[in-house]
């Protein structure tokens, strides 16, 4: 068995954000239907590589909502589901009468969630955002950088895995809620909030004592610590990431290096001298990195307890990391075609009922029928005339 | 102070759920978390979700409360706006779990709660005699989640981390930065973020689970599969083609959303909004010539052109503030952003109205302090909002309430 065994979703996401949350439902044994466009956005195959792995284990089918029998259908649909989620702008889902408001009536402890840029409510509640404007408007952009360096920022939509991973947490509230008491609700997830709430302590520093944040590079953002951040290895484009707080962290790094001189020298002997040091300390460490294989100098450092680790490409993570191997992170599906894909699984391993991918991610329409008819009940013939008229795919 | 949002509450008096307050969903599960940063985040979000989190620390006062950034830039006893972060909403006790009478008062307060959340080394807590299986032989019912940097098991499950190292093996850092320069970690601690959110994510499906098999169970979040799990591109391009992502600077790998530069500022541009809308009102300005042209009216077209398309988009933006370009794009439902630090969000009128800071009084500052509050709002059970425990702050009501006993001597 899975937790969410017997719980249907009604799933209207696209692009990235929604489909985040609604594969982890997916994998932790939801049935999750897609109801999707024509003409739908997607990032090549469906049934694997980044597409699938957004799809993994769901079920789609194709209506036109444009169309009165379209929406008719899928408010028969979210009438028949636990929870109907959407990651439109504000007002899409109300147009189309798909809104918590419409679909009370028709499913009293329905839960609905609403990932929308800016929330349902507010002064900017209809602007429009992808995740890169919502990392800019809360400072992801301007303050990942070098100090003093221009704005590098996320070279991805870091905002839609977080509310994405977010979406999946309120859905499961809302449902233990929903078995204690009976009630569904509306849940309102503004990606801006969202990602905003994971700006942690520097945010609320800001907010406390003022001041004006800059960007730090890769100085350590938790304890103090130096040597802290990133180095050049031997070859192209390899690096390894470096920890050092204590001075017991220090130690076994200079005895990992084969104590050099100038590990030795007084400036570094502190904590407080290697931080004031830093600059000078980061300098003397490449110098050392940028002989080694960035595998072997984490194999040394790790033999001697010292946090250090590669700056994994997609080949290091998703072809030679032993330790997710070890895991089973990645795993190959098969799909109906007798091809089989690769797909990332979920990250949480659960002991006695675990989360796993259900499936392949869904080709466009590819459980139409089986939808109408296992669920709507409706006939053979009902279904041949809707696809005849277009409203169905 | 503005009027509070019906989807908050704000416990001031930072003791039991329950005093008059709405229910938050998940009101009547009580949860020990013995986290440090690494995974502190799980507990916060089951707290604003309203369970009774109870912070346990070693006598004195557990290591994050040590962390910088500090109130006023000094760090005497309890100033720490770390711990004021990931400690606000929980309840805190201390207890001595390197003694052996203090591992056995945890299993006994294991024995009245529904989840343990721990982030110690793997086989530490089951070499002081109260690991996962043996919290669970005593309290069947009891979900365990773990945080560790790899999991609790394969070859680098006793490796060493940090969020920096974290980042660096899930894959996090290597797409961030600009082409020659060195990849960038993230502004926050994503790594433990993500895995604070998978173990929550977890014990709530564990807690689903344990409607039906009547049994709690173990959760292992690992840092480095959890980071993994918080990429785009970067897993799936590799699997379906063989590519390796790469940092591009502000250019977004989509190719759709780089920065640029008005009179006063940076922008976030975007040119998967309405493309046409965007052209005229670039001609209307007299500039944008050179991507007047039908052809990038194709989304894969404009992919493949974003240099010259970016290059005509810079040269116009620098006419416009970039509260002017902001407005204007808004208007015409093109999805443009301003590039601010974090604490423009401050005072931004849209979270201003939302509530999003929440005002807390904090004993011993004088003063209020606004926490950033409700990663999501569950419109019928609010998010719940307190101020973050002193040192053993609820010794006596825990000890009470769960054992029916004085905290122990020696062992707080």
């Amino acid at each position: 068995m899975r937790p969410l065994d017997g719980v249907r979703v009604l799933d209207f996401t696209w692009v990235v954000a929604g489909p985040v949350t609604t594969r982890i439902l997916a994998d932790l044994g939801a049935e999750v239907i897609k109801v999707e466009r024509r003409g739908t956005l997607d990032f090549g195959d469906r049934r694997g590589g980044l597409s699938g792995t957004l799809m993994r284990g769901k079920r789609s089918v194709m209506f036109d909502l444009a169309d009165p029998r379209g929406l008719d259908l899928a408010r028969r649909l979210a009438a028949a589901s636990d929870v109907v989620i959407d990651n439109f702008s504000a007002r899409v889902m109300t147009n189309f009468g798909l809104d918590y408001e419409s679909l009370v009536p028709l499913r009293p402890d329905i839960i609905c969630v609403r990932m929308t840029g800016f929330g349902l409510t507010g002064p900017d509640r209809d602007h429009v955002s992808y995740g890169p404007t919502l990392q800019a408007l809360t400072g992801y952009t301007l303050l990942m950088a070098e100090p003093d360096g221009p704005p590098a920022g996320f070279g991805y939509s870091y905002s839609d895995l977080a509310g994405g991973n977010l979406g999946a947490l309120a859905v499961l509230a809302a449902l233990w809620h929903r078995r204690r008491t009976g009630r569904g609700q509306l849940v309102d997830l503004a990606q801006l909030e969202g990602v905003a709430s994971l700006l942690g302590p520097v945010l609320l520093a800001r907010a406390i004592d003022g001041g004006v944040s800059t960007p730090t590079g890769n100085a350590s953002q938790e304890a103090p610590g130096a040597p802290h951040g990133v180095y050049p290895c031997a070859g192209n484009d390899r690096w390894i990431a470096i920890t050092i707080f204590t001075d017991s962290d220090w130690s076994r790094f200079v005895a990992a290096i084969g104590r050099p001189a100038w590990t030795c020298e007084e400036r570094f002997a502190t904590a407080a001298g290697r931080l004031h040091h830093a600059g000078e300390l980061d300098q003397l460490v490449s110098a050392w990195t940028r002989g080694q294989a960035a595998e072997e100098a984490m194999a040394t450092l790790q033999g001697a307890g010292v946090a250090a680790g590669l700056v994994a490409n997609a080949e290091d993570l998703c072809a030679r990391d032993p330790q997710l191997a070890a895991r089973a992170h990645f795993v190959d599906v098969a799909t109906p075609e007798g091809r089989t894909v690769r797909i990332d699984g979920p990250p949480f391993l659960l002991s006695e009922t675990p989360a796993r991918v259900s499936g392949p991610g869904p080709l466009l329409g590819e459980h139409t029928h089986e939808v109408l008819s296992g669920i709507l009940g409706c006939s053979g013939e009902e279904i041949r005339a809707l696809r005849e008229a277009g409203v169905v795919a | 102070m503005l009027p509070l949002p019906s989807s908050l509450t704000v416990d001031t008096t930072n003791r039991r759920l329950g005093a008059g307050l709405p229910a938050g969903a998940l009101a009547g599960l009580r949860i020990l978390d013995l986290c440090d940063q690494k995974g502190a985040l799980a507990g916060k979000l089951l707290a604003g979700l309203g369970a009774d989190v109870v912070l346990v620390e070693p006598p004195g006062g557990g290591s994050m409360r040590s962390l910088p950034p500090f109130w006023q830039g000094a760090p005497p006893a309890d100033r720490s706006i770390f711990f004021w972060f990931y400690g606000s909403g929980k309840r805190g006790i201390t207890l001595d779990l390197a003694r052996p009478e203090g591992a056995e008062l945890l299993h006994r307060l294991a024995a009245q709660a529904d989840v343990v959340i721990e982030s110690e080394s793997p086989g530490r807590l089951a070499a002081l005699g109260c690991g996962a299986a043996a919290l669970r032989e005593r309290n069947p019912r009891l979900v365990v989640a773990s945080i560790t940097p790899f999991g609790q098991r394969g070859p680098y499950r006793d490796w060493r981390t940090s969020d920096t190292v974290a980042q660096a093996l899930g894959g996090m850092l290597y797409v961030n930065g600009h082409r020659d320069g060195p990849p960038l970690r993230s502004l926050g601690l994503q790594a433990y973020h993500q895995a604070g959110i998978f173990a929550a994510i977890g014990v709530m499906s564990a807690l689903l689970a344990r409607e039906t098999t009547g049994r709690g169970q173990e959760i292992d979040v690992s840092l480095q599969a959890a980071t993994a799990a918080a990429l785009e591109h970067v897993p799936g391009f590799w699997h379906q083609a063989g590519l390796i992502g790469v940092r591009q600077g502000t250019l977004h790998w989509t190719r759709y959303f780089r920065v640029g530069r008005c009179r006063d500022g940076y922008v976030m541009h975007c040119t998967v909004g309405d493309w046409t809308a965007l052209i005229e009102w670039m001609k209307a300005d007299g500039m944008g010539a050179d991507v007047d042209d039908p052809s990038l009216e194709d989304l894969k077209i404009r992919q493949a052109e974003a240099d010259r398309v970016f290059a005509a988009l810079d040269a116009w933006a620098e006419r416009y503030t970039v509260a002017e370009l902001v407005e204007g794009a808004q208007l015409r439902r093109i999805p443009y952003a301003a590039v601010r630090p974090p604490e423009a969000l401050l005072d931004d009128p849209h979270l201003v109205e939302r509530g999003f800071f929440v005002p807390i009084e904090h004993p011993g500052l004088g003063r209020s302090i606004p926490l950033p509050g409700a990663p999501f709002r569950l419109n019928d059970t609010p998010w719940r909002v307190a101020r973050p425990p002193g040192v053993g702050e609820h010794n006596h009501e825990v000890y009470g309430e769960l054992l029916g006993m004085s905290p122990p001597a020696g062992l707080t």
